[in-house]
C-alpha cells in the first residue's frame, strides 16, 4: 500500500522538511540541504526514503540529480486523507459485494 | 427570507456487483456492517451506527455508552431505488438538528447482478454561505480527525 509507505516516510521530521522545501520547485540536494541542520548525505539518505515511498522522483542534469515531488504519489496519499463520501462509499461497495457473495440469492 | 446563492452539489458514484435489492438494504439496514466507525460526530467510541429504515427514520449513533446521536433524518423514503436525508450535522461537525443540508442517494440498476449508486450531497447553502462552503469542502475532501488518522498511521507504521 504506496500510502502506509508515504505516511511512514513523512513521519520523521527533518524528511518533512525536505518534503516540503521541494512544494517550491525541483531542487539538488545541496538547495535543499541549505540550513537544515543535517548533513548533506543525510539529506541523500532522506531523498531516497521519499523516492522509495513514490513521493519524490529524481533525474539527472549533468554530473547534479534534481529532485522533485512526484504528483501521482501525491494524489494516492491525498485520495486516502481527503475523501469522506468517498471513503464511506468504498466501504459499503466491500460490504455489499462480500455479503452477496457469501449468501448467494437464488433468481 | 434571505437571499442564498447556491453551492455547487458534491456529487460521488460507486458501481456495486450486487442486485439492486441488496445494495439498497446493506447501505440502508446494514449501516452499521460498513459504516467507518471512527467518521462520527457524536461521543465516542461508536459502538453502532444505524438507520431506521423507513420515512423519518434517523441516522443513529450510539457511542460505548449508550448515548444516542442523530446525524440525519430520513425525508424521502424509496426503496430500492432512493432514499433522502437531512444532513444534521453543522460546519464545526457537531449534531445540530437545525441544519439542512441534504444527502440524496439514488441506485440504479445495471443487469440483475450490477447497481450503480450516485450520492448527492447538496442544499450546502442553507447553512449559510460560510459554513456551507466549509461542510461542503469537508464532504467532498476530509473528514475532520483524518489528519489525526494520518498522524496515527504514520507512528504506528513508523515502529
Amino acid at each position: 500500500m504506496a500510502y502506509g509507505n508515504a505516511l511512514a516516510v513523512l513521519a520523521d521530521p527533518t524528511r518533512r522538511k525536505v518534503f516540503e522545501r521541494l512544494r517550491n520547485g525541483p531542487r539538488a540536494v545541496g538547495a535543499l540541504a541549505e540550513g537544515l541542520p543535517v548533513s548533506r548525505p543525510a539529506v541523500s539518505q532522506h531523498l531516497k526514503a521519499l523516492k522509495d515511498a513514490g513521493l519524490v522522483e529524481e533525474r539527472s542534469e549533468g554530473v547534479r540529480r534534481i529532485y522533485s515531488l512526484r504528483r501521482e504519489g501525491l494524489r494516492e496519499l491525498r485520495e486516502w486523507l481527503d475523501s469522506f463520501w468517498g471513503d464511506a462509499l468504498d466501504a459499503f461497495k466491500l460490504e455489499a459485494e462480500t455479503s452477496h457473495k457469501k449468501t448467494p440469492r437464488s433468481r | 427570507m434571505a437571499e442564498q446563492v447556491a453551492i455547487a452539489p458534491v456529487r460521488k458514484t460507486v458501481r456495486v456487483k450486487v442486485p439492486i435489492a441488496h445494495a439498497f438494504e446493506v447501505f440502508t439496514s446494514g449501516l452499521t456492517r460498513w459504516w467507518p466507525h471512527d467518521h462520527g460526530v457524536g461521543k465516542k467510541p461508536i459502538r453502532k451506527v444505524l438507520m431506521e429504515p423507513r420515512l423519518g427514520g434517523r441516522w443513529l449513533e450510539i457511542s460505548a455508552d449508550g448515548t444516542e446521536t442523530t446525524v440525519a433524518t430520513i425525508t424521502l423514503w424509496e426503496p430500492p431505488h432512493r432514499f433522502a436525508m437531512l444532513w444534521q450535522v453543522n460546519a464545526q461537525w457537531q449534531p445540530d438538528a437545525a441544519m439542512k443540508s441534504e444527502v440524496d442517494v439514488r441506485f440504479t440498476s445495471d443487469g440483475p447482478d450490477a447497481t450503480d449508486v450516485e450520492l448527492v450531497h447538496h442544499k450546502f447553502e442553507t447553512m449559510g454561505a460560510e459554513a456551507g462552503a466549509s461542510m461542503r469542502k469537508d464532504v467532498d475532501g476530509g473528514w475532520p480527525g483524518l489528519i489525526a488518522r494520518f498522524v496515527a498511521e504514520a507512528e504506528r507504521s513508523r515502529h
